[in-house]
């Protein structure tokens, strides 16, 4: 999805020109209070953040408890989404059960923990199939669950935001949070790979 | 008649592009438009549900034609268009 | 300009500058225990709503209160009167909403979109 498909960038980049333009006139806005809240945007939000969460869950299991029986409380511990008035509800594969996240109605998504999302998150194709055909969805990632495994899909559709918490891999048992944490993929994250 | 944002279960919209793009932004247009979103938002000039709902209320064509960005600038404009900010036509050639 | 909870959700976006919020308050107690079996509203309201058209007149049952917020289809017409509600997330089964399928869905619903199952069969 490129945003040159429909209107061409240099036009809609004119328009959004003009209302910063127009708005900096009528002292709604600062062009530096803009470049500040992109930064703050970038600089908060990162698949680092969501890494480092499910590396200390797999490494501690009292953190791991904690953060399944209250997300919010167990990612602030470790400074994250401080500040923000969302929930957060981490949801632990298993080998039997397996989890997905999507948002059907807009891209409601854990942005601080995971950075903004990749394009097909934010799809008619996955925010309409995945709730409808899970396991096609996931082989179309190229993760095949065995039969039986019992799916569930989250619909992110208030103010609870959704995090998956991976099955760790096989033989890593001698790794450190940090190696670990770099083991973790944002589509793990989702729900849309495994490890 | 739900809206045509609302396409949980919806058929037709074919297989997924899982390219795993890392970058947030195609376009700086689209860093300028977030940025927009959080200023105004912030100032209280409207909230999220507003947002959203501007989003659900384009036609549906438009809606299917645009880019994720594209979506977020038009309902910026119309929330602002709503509310006496800016006047139609204000930002046309 | 109201905004009488001014941290709204977000897209995808950070709440940057956005105040922290106390929990709204809320005048009533949880309706739906977990574990109670509910049914959603079938009807189509013309105006903003966050129950998916496909998890409409279906049967699930609640996971458990997610926390009060404002209902967001009053507060989408920029209202800072609208009423705050219990958020259950409730459980599907994916046979209930299509028919077909061994999976579940969860879906986060404020109260007044469900209703106790008048004729629970199961």
């Amino acid at each position: 999805m490129t945003s040159g498909d429909h209107h061409t960038d240099a036009t809609i980049a004119r328009r959004v020109r003009r209302l910063e333009t127009l708005l900096e006139e009528k002292g709604l806005i600062t062009g530096e209070r803009l470049d500040e809240a992109i930064d703050a945007f970038l600089a908060e939000s990162s698949p680092a953040n969501g890494a480092r969460v499910v590396a200390r869950a797999w490494t501690d299991d009292a953190y791991r408890a904690r953060l399944l029986a209250d997300g919010t409380a167990a990612v602030r511990e470790l400074g994250y989404m401080e500040g923000s008035f969302q929930r957060l509800r981490v949801v632990e594969n298993t080998a039997s059960r397996h989890n997905v996240v999507v948002c059907t109605l807009c891209s409601c998504y854990p942005l601080r923990l995971l950075g903004p999302s990749p394009s097909w998150y934010k799809s008619e194709a996955y925010r309409s199939r995945v709730v409808r055909e899970p396991r096609e969805v996931l082989r179309e990632f190229g993760l095949e669950l065995p039969p039986g495994t019992d799916i569930t899909v989250w619909d992110s559709s208030a103010e609870t935001r959704y995090l998956v918490l991976p099955r760790r891999p096989e033989g890593t048992e001698g790794l450190g949070e940090e190696e670990l944490a770099a083991l973790v993929t944002r589509n793990a994250l989702i729900g849309t790979a495994a490890l | 008649m739900a809206r045509i944002n609302d396409v949980g279960g919806t058929q037709g919209f074919g297989a997924i592009d899982t390219t795993d793009d890392t970058e947030p932004f195609h376009a700086d247009w689209e860093a300028r438009v977030v940025g927009l979103y959080n200023t105004l938002r912030a100032q209280g000039i409207f909230n999220t549900n507003e947002f959203r709902d501007a989003i659900e209320s384009m036609p549906p064509g438009e809606y299917l034609a645009a880019s994720y960005y594209e979506r977020w600038f038009t309902a910026i404009c119309a929330l602002l268009e709503r509310k006496g900010v800016l006047e139609p036509g204000a930002l046309d050639d | 300009m109201t905004d009488a909870h001014p941290a709204a959700p977000d897209m995808a976006a950070p709440d940057l500058a956005a105040p922290d919020p106390a929990a709204p308050e809320m005048a009533a107690p949880d309706r739906f225990p977990p574990g109670t079996r509910v049914r959603t509203y079938r009807h189509d309201p013309p105006h903003h709503t966050r129950l998916p058209r496909y998890a409409r007149g279906k049967r699930g049952v609640v996971v458990e209160p997610e926390g009060p917020e404002e209902l967001a289809d009053i507060s989408a017409r920029g209202r800072g009167d609208a009423p705050v509600e219990q958020i259950y997330a409730v459980r599907f089964e994916a046979r209930d909403l299509w028919g077909e399928g061994d999976h579940h869905v969860v879906l986060d619903l404020w109260e007044s979109y469900l209703e106790e199952d008048p004729d629970d069969e199961r």
